[in-house]
């Protein structure tokens, strides 16, 4: 009976949002509230550590607190796993819901429903979550809580009448939550003296410690010195560490069924432990996984190299650290006759890109250029092969190619109905199929399209965002390949091939984009000392051409009274400038015109 | 053998856009030319002057007697050789008939006007002290004096006016003028021209205008009997400032006054910008040219002239330039010619001479 009182006064709960909605500043409250911490100690939003997703407002990592709550007398665990609010991470947001009972759903009370409020809520419906609504920043003069409670019940069917209208950032009504939290969400179920099952929700890799894995406890208890076993892997490890976080790790002497806490085991790499696989004991192990594990494919591709060629080793060095800490990350050795070697990348999506590629230059101090971001592409050859590519200049000879197949996903968008036309265009433009509108309320409706994955990240939300001024929000998921006709535009400077800037797109779009980018390369290429012609082309046939006329003057440094230095200064600057020269036959380019030319925007067109 | 260089750092008023080492100080002269004699007669090292220049500033400020103590200072120190080239940079307000004189019996032999242009409003707009005509009377007065070696600086990209701007190269010539110094006007940091460009950016002409201009100059010049044996250098055969060429050949020389460079033996050092540390003796730069260095160099002076880059010279140093990766395409292209033993830089691409030494630096 002991352990039952244990287990019931436990409360695996997390938030879910849409960007924005005030998720991060919730979890502060409640660690505050809870004397978990004192305020003094907190950073200002501590679940968000990383500089980086403080810088951009939105969680990446999960960080799961424990925290302590004193409801009638009686004192209850609160476990709060903190979510990523991005579509990049669904999978991780989903194994995250899966360590819990509970959900929090917190929407805006002047933005109301937004499209992650609808997937996120959907993923917790999926996990069987109890979720409860909270209606944040009721402190905003244009706050329309009750018009956002209903709002909550036709889009998504919850009930909402008597949610918490909170305003987390200036602290009102967090006590309602927390008795919300206690009363309302189911205990975990579990013995403690079963057979040891253990979900993986997350995982990060501490310099001493290891790998550390972020588990659910289901069934059984684990401790320090036990043989365990990851199931999907077969990897098997000695446990030699367990513990809670309040919210810094703290070792405990084992973690029981229905507990959140962390385990070490001197896990080498972080690959061995994989987000959504089931660890048991060795010698007693389950006889089932838990369900839901997916292996984690990355879908946006993209090659990475230093800017200054030397720097290889340096790259290789930044990406194997930021590896160990994101097993989603992938990349392999690639060499490119315009940039040189650097490595082909995997990321789950565009934010999941932008992180990575920030974190190289932030965290490691390197400058580098990336190529435009690219997806998985299915190529059917004539011989009846498939190649599996996401690197335009890898694309075999058209003779060779029966038939493309590209990425889809369905897509959701939410708007206020005056800009469903604005919307409509833009997906046509992306080569989106309509699947259907519905009118959520008078000011809101909810667009479905099938579109392209590869155009997705081409610009297409900031396009998104700039066309319903901000208003839209957008989430997806992929759907699976479909045959499209597909060609690669390739880019000629002087006659050469530039690899680098090739380009797989829909043959509808080619002539448009390669005049776009032959017109910006124009912009970028500093002039040489002779003209250089520059064309887009589809095989041997020249699509768009521009000319870059030849260089007449530089910089002519009077050598004056034997007073060498300054001509010799300004060689030295242009010396220093070559390094950063990428050479595509006898066309000197600066690196950076590369990352440029990813800001082309559809609008150009 | 050396060139010597004599840096007279003084002038009547500052133009708008000099970066050069000058000053409004006729209360610092005296004390100047005591330092400047004490400097030139410690001198150490090779004694044979084979030219001599007096550059500023405006080295024509100076009276007779302060002229003639730095010179008796340079005749005491150095043994000239028969031919030396002896040169004065004037100003033409500050030459008169008598300096002439004067100059020609001290034995300097060559005069190099600062003209930079022969319309007075440009010369107004640039803050120059002199007029077209006195420029003009100033050559002739010069001539009269019996000074044959004459040359006039230029200064390019200032008038937008291009066949008005050849018109006064053309009068120049037809003055008798030996030799031409035209420099493209270089806005630089700091000048009063420099915030003017700011804040009114058409008041120049712009690229394409400019070198036109220079492009015009050369293609003038060369019908009138002009080579260009440098980038901004055009003279009649014979009247090649031999104290200029010693520069861009690599030769030794030793400079004395405020800021003034020398390059003797690999070693090159530069005295101090400002009087008070100039006084004391200060080097604002001293250091032994690596090899590195001596090949960069070599090419960077060599690119900027006819006499071009020595392949034995460079490959005596370590380097190979006929195996520099660049230079097939180069020679393809006629960018630079392969005449024997020396690659030169084809005069139609002296305007970015720049970019193809960076191309033949080594590695």
């Amino acid at each position: 009976m002991i352990s039952m009182d244990r287990i019931e006064k436990i409360r695996n709960f997390c938030i879910i949002a849409h960007i924005d909605h005030g998720k991060s500043t919730l979890a502060d409250r409640l660690i505050e509230k809870t004397g978990t911490l004192e305020k003094r100690d907190m950073q200002a939003q501590l679940l968000d550590s990383m500089e980086l997703e403080r810088e951009k407002g939105i969680t990446i990592k999960l960080t799961p607190t424990r925290m302590k709550y004193s409801c009638n007398g009686e004192e209850y665990t609160l476990n709060l796993i903190d979510t990523p609010g991005h579509v990049d991470f669904t999978y991780e947001v989903s194994r995250s819901l899966a360590a819990c009972e509970g959900a929090i759903l917190i929407v805006d009370a002047s933005q109301g429903v937004e499209a992650q409020s609808l997937a996120n809520a959907y993923l917790a419906i999926e996990n069987n979550l109890e979720i409860l609504p909270v209606i944040n920043k009721i402190d905003l003069p244009s706050a329309r809580p009750e018009e956002v409670k209903k709002e909550i019940e036709d889009v998504i069917g919850l009930p909402a009448m008597h949610a918490p209208c909170i305003s987390a950032k200036e602290g009102t009504n967090i006590e309602d939550v927390l008795e919300m939290i206690v009363k309302e969400f189911p205990c975990p179920k579990g013995d403690e003296n079963a057979r040891l099952k253990c979900l993986i929700f997350d995982s990060y890799y501490d310099n001493f410690k290891g790998a550390i894995c972020l588990i659910r406890v289901f069934d059984g208890t684990v401790k320090p010195g036990e043989k365990i076993k990851m199931m999907h892997t077969g990897k098997v490890f000695e446990v030699t560490e367990v513990g809670v976080f309040l919210p810094f790790a703290k070792p405990t002497d084992k973690l029981l069924a229905g507990e959140v806490g962390y385990l070490a085991g001197s896990i080498k790499t972080i690959s061995d432990v994989e987000v959504g696989d089931t660890i048991t004991h060795l010698e007693s192990p389950v006889q089932d996984p838990l369900p839901g594990y997916k292996k984690v494919q990355p879908v946006v591709f993209c090659g990475i190299f230093p800017v200054d060629g030397a720097k290889y080793n340096e790259l290789k060095d930044a990406l194997e650290k930021l590896k160990l800490n994101d097993a989603s990350l992938e990349y392999m050795p690639e060499v490119s006759q315009a940039l040189g070697y650097g490595f082909r990348c995997g990321f789950l999506g565009l934010l999941h890109l932008e992180i990575i590629t920030q974190r190289i230059e932030r965290e490691f101090n390197l400058n580098i250029i990336t190529t435009a971001p690219s997806v998985y592409y299915h190529v059917h050859k004539t011989d009846g092969s498939m190649l599996e590519l996401s690197n335009p200049s890898s694309l075999p000879s058209p003779v060779e190619i029966s038939y493309i197949e590209e990425p889809v996903v369905k897509a959701h968008i939410f708007a206020p109905p005056n800009f469903v036309g604005a919307i409509m265009e833009l997906c046509q433009e992306k080569r989106g199929v309509y699947e259907g509108l519905t009118y959520l309320d008078e000011k809101r409706v909810q667009l479905n399209y099938k579109l392209p994955l590869g155009e997705i990240i081409y610009d297409f939300f900031d396009s998104l965002k700039s066309r319903t001024k901000g208003y839209a929000s957008l989430d997806y998921e992929l759907a699976g390949y479909q045959t499209s006709d597909l060609v690669r535009v390739d880019i000629l400077l002087n006659g050469e091939r530039c690899d680098a800037l090739s380009m797989i797109v829909h043959k509808d779009k080619a002539y448009s984009r390669g005049r776009a980018l032959t017109e910006n390369l124009k912009k970028i290429i500093p002039r040489q000392l002779f003209e250089v012609p520059i064309q887009a082309a589809i095989g041997s046939k020249v699509i768009a051409r521009e000319t870059l006329s030849a260089m007449r003057k530089d910089v002519l440094a009077k050598c004056y009274g034997g007073d060498v230095t300054r001509k010799r200064k300004l060689l030295e600057k242009q010396k220093e400038g070559k390094k950063r020269m990428r050479k595509i036959g006898s066309v000197e380019i600066p690196s950076e015109a590369f990352m440029s030319l990813l800001k082309l925007d559809d609008d150009q067109e | 053998m050396l060139g010597v260089y004599v840096h007279v750092p003084f002038c009547e008023s500052r133009c708008n856009y000099c970066a050069f080492s000058s000053f409004v100080r006729n209360d610092e002269i005296d004390r100047y030319i005591n330092a400047l004699t004490k400097e030139i007669s410690s001198f150490n090292g090779d004694k044979i002057a084979s030219s001599i220049y007096f550059g500023g500033g405006t080295p024509s400020i100076l009276e007779k007697s302060q002229f003639e103590r730095i010179f008796q200072a340079l005749k005491s120190t150095f043994t000239l050789t028969d031919d030396c080239e002896i040169t004065i940079e004037c100003n033409p307000n500050t030459f008169t008939a008598d300096k002439g004189r004067f100059y020609r019996q001290m034995g300097v032999n060559r005069i190099s006007f600062g003209v930079q242009s022969l319309d007075d409003n440009i010369l107004k707009f640039l803050s120059r002290r002199h007029s077209a005509a006195q420029a003009l009377s100033a050559i002739k007065c010069a001539q009269e004096c019996g000074f044959e070696n004459i040359s006039a600086d230029m200064l390019i990209g200032v008038n937008k006016n291009t066949d008005d701007f050849l018109k006064q190269v053309e009068l120049l010539c037809s003055q008798g003028v030996k030799h031409i110094s035209a420099y493209m006007l270089q806005i630089e940091e700091g000048t009063p021209l420099e915030k003017m460009v700011m804040a009114q950016r058409d008041l120049l002409p712009d690229e394409d205008e400019s070198i036109d201009q220079y492009n015009g100059v050369a293609k003038l010049l060369k019908k009138r009997g002009f080579e260009r044996y440098e980038v901004s250098n055009f003279a009649v055969s014979g009247f090649e400032c031999r104290h200029n060429v010693n520069y861009w050949t690599g030769g030794d020389y030793v400079g004395f006054g405020l800021s003034a460079h020398s390059y003797i033996g690999g070693r090159r050092f530069a005295n101090a910008n400002t009087f008070e540390k100039y006084y004391r003796g200060v080097l604002a730069l001293d250091e032994q040219l690596s090899t590195r260095q001596l090949q960069e160099e070599h090419i960077m002076l060599g690119l900027r002239c006819k006499y071009g880059v020595d392949k034995k010279y460079l490959f005596g140093l370590g380097y190979d330039i006929s195996k520099n990766e660049n230079l097939p395409e180069l020679l393809d292209k006629k960018i630079i010619f392969d005449c024997g033993g020396r690659l030169k830089l084809n005069e139609e691409y002296y305007g970015v001479n720049n970019l193809v030494i960076i191309k033949l630096l080594p590695d």
